[in-house]
């Protein structure tokens, strides 16, 4: 699902923050079961698995304790911006609204024996039925869930919820932008119940009598469970309450927390939230009185704070650790360093109509990857790790191809060669990097040299952090974005699965095809896949991601991604959520 | 022959010299041609702190000036080293993330004296060597620049009186008023915004810091030196002098000047360690020199090792509080000394 902040996308930086949500695959753990992160990258896990029959309550976590508030510390994460969940596609928004104040059809569930995560049912009965090729799917919604105000949660407003994703201008980030509007019937011209005011919708439907909602496609879609777990698949008031942007101040909560106070990039305060009952819900708890979530943190106070130890640190966690503090970590936690593995790649996207095929290869013996994760604060081989292709480790159908016979690494001699083969020598890059933060800088002067080294010429424009690269890089008209042949993207699946990943990248005219790669004969096969038998899709999508590297090479895949989050003594089930790559919040309690 | 009646009566007690009553022996003509420059200045020497402080503001200004052939001395340099060659990149290692050779966790390194920085790899002693060149020079400027420019406005509005004198002082409240660190803010984004992608925009930053802080500090400058002249400008050696024709020019610069030196100096060594700590602090909030090596920057980078690895933050936060401190202990001899009311 998305992807992480940009000056990260360049420099996989550390301490920036991870915007995009979810990922799929499994736990944080290896195969020991061990949560504790000294044994390097751990792959995601396999699969996710389903279970459709999930009722609530959802099973007591052994030993958890009722009480107590909880502290959670986003270094340098300014966190969401809204809190409408339509406009929800940020790793850290839509982790802790899932978990904690926002319902959809379906969630994920963690096996906490395993560690692996289970699509389980939500506000949906179950995981939903499709029709036979998957062009339409119907919910069944379940009549014990209520709104914060005790008001039950009727079809209507469901379907009234998922209408609302279609709307790309109201909710220009939310993760409809990409879904709802490329699978959903008709969404080629109904462009949303906002900017099409009154017009009619016909393939959303609900019964109320039945408590159904029934969504039609325009092409087959069967991963519409998994996005059945996205909260923009929840319910929204119906009326002017849920006018954005209002509606995203304080939104109306499902979950069995809701919003006390929300200041963004500050501070968000959730209490319990008396009307949600645990019966009517399969996998959330709410042991808890109170969550505060402090974003924007400053990450040298935070690992100071946590590896205090004091009264206040007992209660709290952090999302994300200094480098420099990750052996005293891993020394001093133990087990409450966890190391959560996040289904996502960093990615170096040469314009792919400005270079060549050999620039390309060239550049990417060029980039320093283990230097250049250094300088941005990350522990090479725990947090990064070498990347081979575009889909990320736990994927189901990942190929484990290399597409120059081995791992790629840097080696500026090799780089040097192919460009004085191809006759290429001294080629110009021109790249785009954040200016006001040490990491992102460092990391920059670590690429510009590597760059040097193998023969590159190098222009970087500097942009002041406040700017996001995604901003200059998706902006056709932007000035400074006419001049690059080279960008880059961090990008997380959103659920377990290539049609997440490729399509989001590589297809012409993705938001987020930022090399600009465009085959006509690729986007064709991108199609085709979705409309495979399921169970050859997995293979096929890591077929077709072999086949783009090994054809045309137009993205460098540089580094797979993982997070390491540290729990306060007092925490209880210190774990993270595979499905998301944040902390299980779902399953966290105050021990006492 | 008669002794002069100034002589050994009023100088006696500035000099250690025995009295000498012969007017025509070397010691005499010394003493009886003494300007209130070179009685300072003689004061000056006698002062263990001032001439301490003055061998240590050589040192920075030496350090600063030979910059190259220092870091060449040392062998070490600027230049980008790829991070992982030097540093520890191997998580299963102890020390991860630190040098391979030096401090913090190994013993001393000749090659990299001072140690090398996490994360980048970059050398410790070269950036400090360049950092103090950097100190010095935005420091040094900026207050060559400001108090010229406080010198001249204040003389002229001082002297003119009037409209002119109104008009200035307008000028000087008016540029007071300017909060000078939302003026920084302010400007260093623009600054990136339009220099960014130039070959010289490291040139630029430093001008840019040299301008934004001349002109936030030339008012004081300016203001010390209107009042002063306001209470000169009536004293009889000026109206004699306009009487004889002087030309203003002549008065401003020949009659006005030569009294206000004291004034001018203090504020000069007053200003010299502000711009120091300034120009620290505006690169460690990173709105400072942050293309070239900088202490500032340095001290910015080092905060989150200050329990892992001290000594990296020592040596720039070093070298900033003995700068400072020295500049600010020698201004204060230096006023000591220009002023006549001083016992000693």
């Amino acid at each position: 699902m998305r992807r992480t902040k940009a000056a990260a996308a360049l420099a996989t930086s550390a301490a920036l923050v991870t915007l995009a949500a979810c990922g799929g695959g499994g736990g944080n753990d290896d195969e020991t079961g061990s949560g504790s992160s000294g044994e390097g990258f751990q792959d995601a896990s396999e699969t996710i698995a389903k279970d459709a029959e999930r009722q609530g309550p959802a099973p007591d976590v052994e030993g958890a304790s009722a009480g107590g508030t909880i502290t959670v510390y986003l270094p340098d994460d300014p966190g969401p911006e809204d809190l409408d969940p339509t406009n929800g596609w940020s790793v850290t928004g839509n982790s802790i609204q899932q978990a904690l104040t926002h319902r959809s059809l379906t969630q994920y569930s963690r096996d906490n024996e395993t560690g692996e995560m289970i699509l389980v049912p939500d506000l949906a009965t179950d995981l939903g039925s499709p029709n036979e090729d998957f062009t339409e799917w119907t919910f069944t919604i379940r009549d014990d869930a209520t709104w914060e105000d005790g008001k039950p949660i009727t079809a209507e407003e469901v379907a009234w919820g998922i209408e609302r994703s279609l709307d790309s201008e109201a909710f220009p980030s939310g993760p409809g932008t990409e879904y709802s509007t490329h699978y959903f019937l008709d969404a080629d011209k109904y462009k949303g119940p906002y900017t099409d005011k009154g017009k009619d919708y016909k393939g959303i439907t609900f019964d109320e009598d039945a408590r159904t909602v029934t969504i039609k496609m325009s092409m087959p879609f069967p991963d519409m469970d998994y996005w059945g777990a996205f909260m923009a698949m929840g319910p929204a008031p119906l009326g002017k309450v849920s006018d954005p942007p209002e509606y995203g101040r304080s939104p109306l909560s499902t979950g069995p927390y809701k919003v006390e106070s929300f200041r963004p990039s500050e501070e968000l305060v959730l209490v319990k939230n008396d009307a949600w009952t645990a019966e009517s819900d399969p996998a959330r708890h709410q042991y808890a009185d109170k969550w505060i979530f402090k974003f924007a943190a400053d990450p040298t106070q935070t690992d100071e704070l946590m590896l205090s130890g004091n009264t206040e640190s007992q209660t709290a966690l952090s999302t994300g650790i200094t480098s420099e503090n990750y052996a005293k970590f891993n020394q001093d936690l133990g087990e409450r360093l966890v190391q959560q593995s996040a289904q996502c790649v960093s990615t170096w996207a040469p314009d792919y109509t400005k270079t060549s095929k050999e620039v390309r290869k060239a550049l990417a013996y060029a980039y320093p990857y283990e230097s250049v994760w250094q300088a941005s604060g990350e522990v090479p081989g725990v947090t990064r790790v070498p990347a081979n292709s575009i889909m990320p480790p736990g994927m189901s159908g990942k190929s484990d191809y290399q597409v120059d016979g081995e791992q790629i690494t840097f080696q500026p001699e090799k780089a040097k060669e192919i460009l004085a083969e191809a006759g290429e020598e001294g080629y110009e890059i021109h790249m785009a990097y954040n200016t006001g933060s040490p990491t992102v800088e460092a990391a920059q002067k670590q690429i510009e040299k590597g760059l040097t080294d193998s023969g590159f010429k190098v222009t970087s424009y500097p942009v002041p952090i406040e700017t996001s690269l995604y901003t200059i890089w998706t902006d056709p008209d932007n000035k400074i974005n006419k001049k690059l042949n080279l960008r880059g993207v961090n990008w997380c699946s959103d659920w377990p699965s290539g049609s997440t990943m490729l399509p989001a990248l590589l297809r012409t005219g993705a938001t987020y095809n930022t090399a600009f790669f465009s085959e006509e004969s690729i986007d064709a096969k991108m199609d085709e896949i979705g409309t495979m038998p399921l169970e050859e899709q997995p293979a096929a999508w890591g077929a077709l991601d072999e086949e783009i590297a090994t054809d045309y090479y137009p993205i460098i895949p540089t580094a797979f991604r993982n997070d390491l989050f540290a729990f306060g003594e007092k925490i209880g089930n210190p774990t993270g959520d595979g499905a998301l790559g944040a902390p299980n919040y779902k399953d966290l309690y105050v021990a006492q | 022959m008669s002794a002069p009646a100034a002589g050994p009566e009023t100088l006696g007690s500035l000099s250690d010299e025995p009295d000498i009553n012969d007017p025509n022996s070397k010691q005499a003509k010394e003493i009886s041609g003494k300007s209130p420059m070179q009685i300072a200045l003689g004061r000056l020497r006698k002062d263990k702190i001032a001439v301490t402080c003055a061998i240590i503001v050589l040192f920075f200004v030496l350090v600063a000036i030979f910059a190259d052939l220092i870091a060449k001395a040392f062998g070490v340099s600027l230049d980008t080293v790829t991070a992982c060659e030097v540093l520890e990149c191997n998580f299963a290692n102890p020390g991860v993330g630190y040098p391979k050779t030096g401090p913090p966790f190994h013993p001393f390194d000749p090659e990299h004296p001072l140690g090398l920085a996490p994360r980048t790899g970059a050398d410790n002693l070269a950036h400090w060597v360049y950092g103090c060149r950097t100190s010095l020079l935005i420091a040094g400027t900026a207050t060559v620049i400001a108090s010229v420019t406080g010198i001249v406005v204040g003389l002229v509005a001082g002297f003119a009186g009037g409209v002119v004198d109104r008009i200035l002082s307008f000028i000087i409240d008016f540029f007071l008023t300017i909060p000078f660190l939302l003026a920084a803010l302010t400007i260093s984004p623009i600054i990136i915004d339009r220099f960014g992608t130039s070959d010289s925009y490291e040139t630029v930053q430093i001008v840019s810091l040299i301008a934004i802080l001349s002109l936030f500090t030339w008012m004081s400058v300016a203001r010390l030196i209107r009042g002063e002249v306001l209470s000169l400008r009536e004293r009889e050696f000026i109206h004699a002098a306009r009487v004889l024709g002087m030309p203003t020019r002549r008065i401003l610069f020949k009659e006005l000047l030569p009294n206000l030196t004291a004034p001018i100096v203090i504020s000069v060594s007053l200003m010299l360690p502000a711009f120091v700590a300034a120009e620290a602090g505006l690169a460690f909030l990173g709105i400072g020199v942050t293309g070239s090596a900088s202490w500032g920057q340095t001290i910015s980078n080092a905060v989150p090792y200050w329990s892992n690895y001290a000594a990296f933050l020592w040596q720039p936060l070093l070298g900033v509080v003995a700068l400072v401190l020295a500049l600010n202990l020698l201004g204060d001899a230096v006023r000591d000394a220009f002023d006549p009311k001083t016992r000693r």
